[in-house]
């Protein structure tokens, strides 16, 4: 089992995303959902076969057992928000920082493309932009107004679909309230349908999130590296055969 | 000259023996100063024909260059996880390089060896173009080049300033000092024999060394200048020289990508570019030797002496690599293991046995009195121990990327022709600038040769007639 | 000025010009060779150039400190969990800088303690960079003749009225 997230530096929030392992069937509908919330380009078929594909999310996938006796597993990883992030200190112009809410915020026109980043990021979630990102004629319709397009030569990444937070939070304080638990939902989590994604506040200890992140199922990718990840996964019992 | 002309050696016997002396005693100053200038005064066909297969090789670099900037790092090899490849492999190569240029002009000037004097300049102008060379690839590499000026260490817009906790701000600052710091020594150690050179030329050179030399006339007070100012420069850029590779081996050791999250690190780049620098020199003087005929400054004993010191280096690099090599090894943590497995046995296994093939046989060879004094075999050992370097940055850079600790983002990586044509420019970028130095500057330094002359004299021991150096500051 | 082919002769020489009376500051050697120092009999001089080092040291760690230290307080951006400030990336960076600052302020402190660059012209004579030492006495002119003879007395070549050439 593993330890409870650490609370941020800063007093406040630490955005928090529960996946369970045993309700994911791999059917790659968060990383769909995900491309037309963040305006990820699509690389396209040759590049994507040479390790170009921009998916903030990637569907782990592995091989267990031989055939006829083979199962597949999947583990959806996105940018796991470490609080100890080994890809913040390395960028020299602090194009990626922790911001005060626990987000590894990635500033887009800081970036200026060294990739120090994405080498030292373990998880190596983090995608770069190869060539001018390119959206041919009707896509450019369904671009979202709320998120940047990146041009070449920057690094991107998942950032828990911060202009969702940014809404929910600014929506709530104009009505005077706290944002409730459930309110805010990154497009992954909206989307996907056995519910295996949960999104929520680490911080608030009768969060949805917080209750699943003390589970016995509970554990943390590579989280013997010290990184302190927000991400969290649940894994037990047998349901993915 | 009394100096030179006080004994001079009777028989045949004795002049052979003189051969392989520290003096040029049969030689006048005006002598020294006109076979140093004369080669370089002589263009010749050959000369003009190497220049322009140099420079159409760098211009097609440029080419590939601009195509890199105009449609974007895809146009390279790399991808995820492999974000680093031959760029920055070939950018540890040249600061590589660049070290032993300190380290001959610096240590050895330091320690007072005086087998030294001829190669100060050519170690010292290695030094400087090879850290140019360098200097291009974190540019190269960003892609979008003219962002690059976001790292220079002033506030932006916002008054934010750059992250000096990252590795590569560390880098700029380094090799930009030890840029700057090996240019004006390699230049304050220049300025006597522009004024020479200035006193026996005409037309347009005369009016580059005039205003090179700064008005020097060798004024007792201006050699004294000269030299505090040397002794300080050569204690001040040993630490720098230190420095600027283990913060080259920081970019890597700081991650936490296995195989480059190795306290080991430092020390063991620096003793591998002084290796790969030192056998650089090497090949270097063979060849401008030739190329110059310069034969007389540059002799066997020279070459004797450099190619131990290349040999001790490589123990040295033998020593360190093993010592790291066991360590991981021993460890067996998954993925290490994986990687030490490819370079064994794996898809890397053939440059792992170049690289040590090509490091150590040349430690073997260099024990070879014949091999450290003949100039065609030194050349051989130096360009193999170059070879190998080359191979290890590449091995610790590409080989370290392509693994890492969650296997379904294994990769691997092809270099495309932008690279490696980026990477030949470098190399040829390197050999134009260095051939039209040795054209324009005297490469020998002639005041140093002279001062050495100065400071020996012969003395008969028997029936030997030996150098022997006066114990003076 | 005359010119002489070797040190010792150039040493007797300016020996006896000094028991003629001659202050050292009008007495100038030239050579294409560094002579030892005092190996010519003259006083060394006493050189401003490892204060300027220093100071430039100084200045440089100070500016290291300045980046590594101040800087990130004056924008604070948290990164991986490290402080603002801490001791081996500041030491790097501050490391980096005095080096930096001790190499030019060598480089610009010589310049200056030569009076470089100087192209204007200057007593000199083509010969010392091919071996010769010069001697370039200004003395005053009641020693003018005695000076003279002196100097015949001990070289080979003429001694020849200096000429200013523009350098």
């Amino acid at each position: 089992m593993a330890q409870a997230a650490k609370p941020s530096a800063e007093p406040g929030r630490r955005w928090g995303l529960v996946v369970d392992l045993d309700r994911c069937t791999g059917c790659q509908a968060c990383v769909v959902a995900c491309q037309a919330e963040n305006n990820v380009p699509v690389a396209g078929e040759k590049q994507a076969g040479y390790g170009r594909w921009m998916h903030w999310i990637i569907i782990h996938r592995y091989w267990e057992g031989e055939y006829p006796n083979i199962k597949a597993r999947f583990m959806p990883v996105m940018c796991q928000q470490c609080d100890e992030a080994p890809c913040e200190p390395v960028c020299p112009v602090f194009a990626t920082y922790h911001n005060p809410e626990g987000l590894n915020a990635q500033i887009y026109n800081r970036c200026i493309g060294t990739r120090f980043c994405g080498n030292a990021c373990p998880y190596k979630v983090r995608t770069y932009n190869w060539f001018r990102p390119e959206f041919p004629a009707p896509l450019t319709e369904q671009l979202n107004p709320d998120v940047t397009v990146r041009s070449r030569g920057i690094m991107e990444k998942c950032t828990f679909c911060i202009q969702r937070i940014r809404r929910a939070e600014l929506d709530a304080r104009a009505q005077g309230r706290e944002v409730a638990d459930g309110e805010i939902q990154p497009a992954c989590v909206q989307t996907c349908p056995p519910e295996a994604l949960i999104f929520g506040d680490l911080n608030d200890p009768e969060s949805r999130v917080s209750q699943l992140a003390r589970s016995r199922r509970s554990f943390r990718l590579l989280e013997e590296l010290g990184t302190d990840p927000g991400v969290i996964y649940l894994k037990g019992g047998e349901t993915n055969a | 000259m009394p100096e030179s002309a006080q004994p001079r050696p009777g028989s045949e016997s004795e002049r052979s023996e003189l051969d392989g002396s520290l003096l040029l005693v049969e030689r006048t100053d005006s002598e020294i100063n006109q076979a140093v200038l004369q080669p370089m005064l002589r263009g010749g066909r050959n000369f003009w024909i190497l220049v322009a297969g140099l420079g159409a090789v760098v211009a097609w670099g440029l080419y590939a260059w601009g195509y890199l900037v105009t449609w974007g790092i895809g146009t390279t090899g790399k991808n995820r996880p492999v974000y680093w490849t031959l760029f920055i492999t070939t950018f540890v190569f040249w600061v590589g390089i660049s070290h032993a240029g300190t380290m001959i002009s610096a240590v050895l000037r330091l320690l007072k060896v005086d087998w030294r004097r001829p190669i100060t300049r050519g170690a010292e102008a290695m030094t400087s173009f090879a850290l140019m060379m360098a200097a291009l690839y974190p540019l190269i590499h960003l892609g979008r080049v003219w962002k690059f000026y976001w790292m220079i260490p002033y506030p932006n817009g916002r008054f934010m300033w750059p992250n000096f906790q990252s590795p590569l701000m560390w880098d700029l600052v380094a090799i930009s000092t030890y840029l700057i710091g090996s240019t004006l020594y390699l230049y304050l150690a220049l300025i006597p024999d522009m004024a020479m050179a200035r006193d026996h030329t005409g037309g347009w050179r005369f009016q580059l060394y005039r205003a090179l030399a700064l008005g020097w006339r060798g004024t007792e007070a201006e050699w004294h200048k000269l030299h505090r100012a040397l002794g300080i420069f050569s204690v001040a850029i040993i630490p720098i020289f230190l420095s600027v590779h283990s913060i080259v081996s920081w970019d890597f050791a700081v991650t936490i990508q296995p195989r480059w999250h190795s306290t080991i690190f430092a020390p063991y780049f620096v003793v591998g570019a002084i290796y790969s620098g030192l056998a650089a020199l090497a090949c270097i003087l063979v060849i401008v030797r030739r190329g110059m005929r310069l034969g007389e400054f540059l002799r066997a004993e020279h070459f004797n002496a450099l190619g131990k010191l290349v040999m001790v280096a490589g123990m040295l690099w033998t020593y360190f690599w093993f010592a790291g090599f066991l360590v991981e090894w021993y460890g067996n943590e998954p993925v290490t293991r994986e990687l030490i497995q490819e370079e064994i046995a794996g898809r890397l296994a053939p440059l792992f046995y170049l690289q040590m093939a090509a490091n150590l046989i040349p430690i073997g060879l260099l024990a070879f009195r014949r091999v450290r004094s003949t100039p065609r075999l030194l050349l051989l050992a130096g360009l193999s121990v170059n070879v190998g370097m080359y191979t290890e940055r590449l091995l610790i850079v590409v080989g370290s990327l392509q693994r890492n600790d969650i296997p379904f983002n294994w990769g691997t990586y092809r270099p495309t022709w932008v690279e490696i044509s980026i990477v030949a420019m470098t190399f040829a970028g390197f050999a134009l600038l260095y051939i039209l130095f040795s054209r324009i500057v005297p490469y020998v330094p002639v005041w140093e040769i002279k001062e050495g002359r100065l400071r020996y004299s012969l003395r008969r021991i028997g029936r030997l007639l030996v150098p022997t150096a006066a114990e003076i500051e | 000025m005359a010119l002489f082919d070797e040190g010792t002769r150039t040493a007797e020489a300016i020996d006896e010009l000094h028991a003629l009376g001659i202050p050292a500051d009008k007495m100038t050697v030239m050579s294409g060779v560094p002579y030892p120092e005092r190996a010519l009999g003259r006083q060394v001089e006493w050189l401003r150039l490892p204060y300027i080092v220093v100071a430039g040291a100084v200045a440089g760690l100070v500016f290291g400190l300045f980046l590594a230290v101040i800087t990130p307080h004056l924008y604070r951006l948290d990164v991986g969990g490290h402080p603002t400030v801490s001791f081996a990336p500041a030491a790097v960076i501050i490391f980096v800088f005095t080096m930096l600052a001790t190499i030019v302020s060598t480089f610009l402190g010589v310049l200056w303690e030569m009076n470089f660059p100087e192209f204007g012209p200057k007593y000199y004579h083509e010969e010392v960079t091919d071996g010769r030492l010069a001697v370039l006495v200004e003395p005053p002119d009641e020693l003018a003749t005695q000076a003279r003879e002196l100097l015949e007395k001990h070289t080979a070549h003429p001694v020849q009225l200096a000429e200013k050439k523009p350098l």
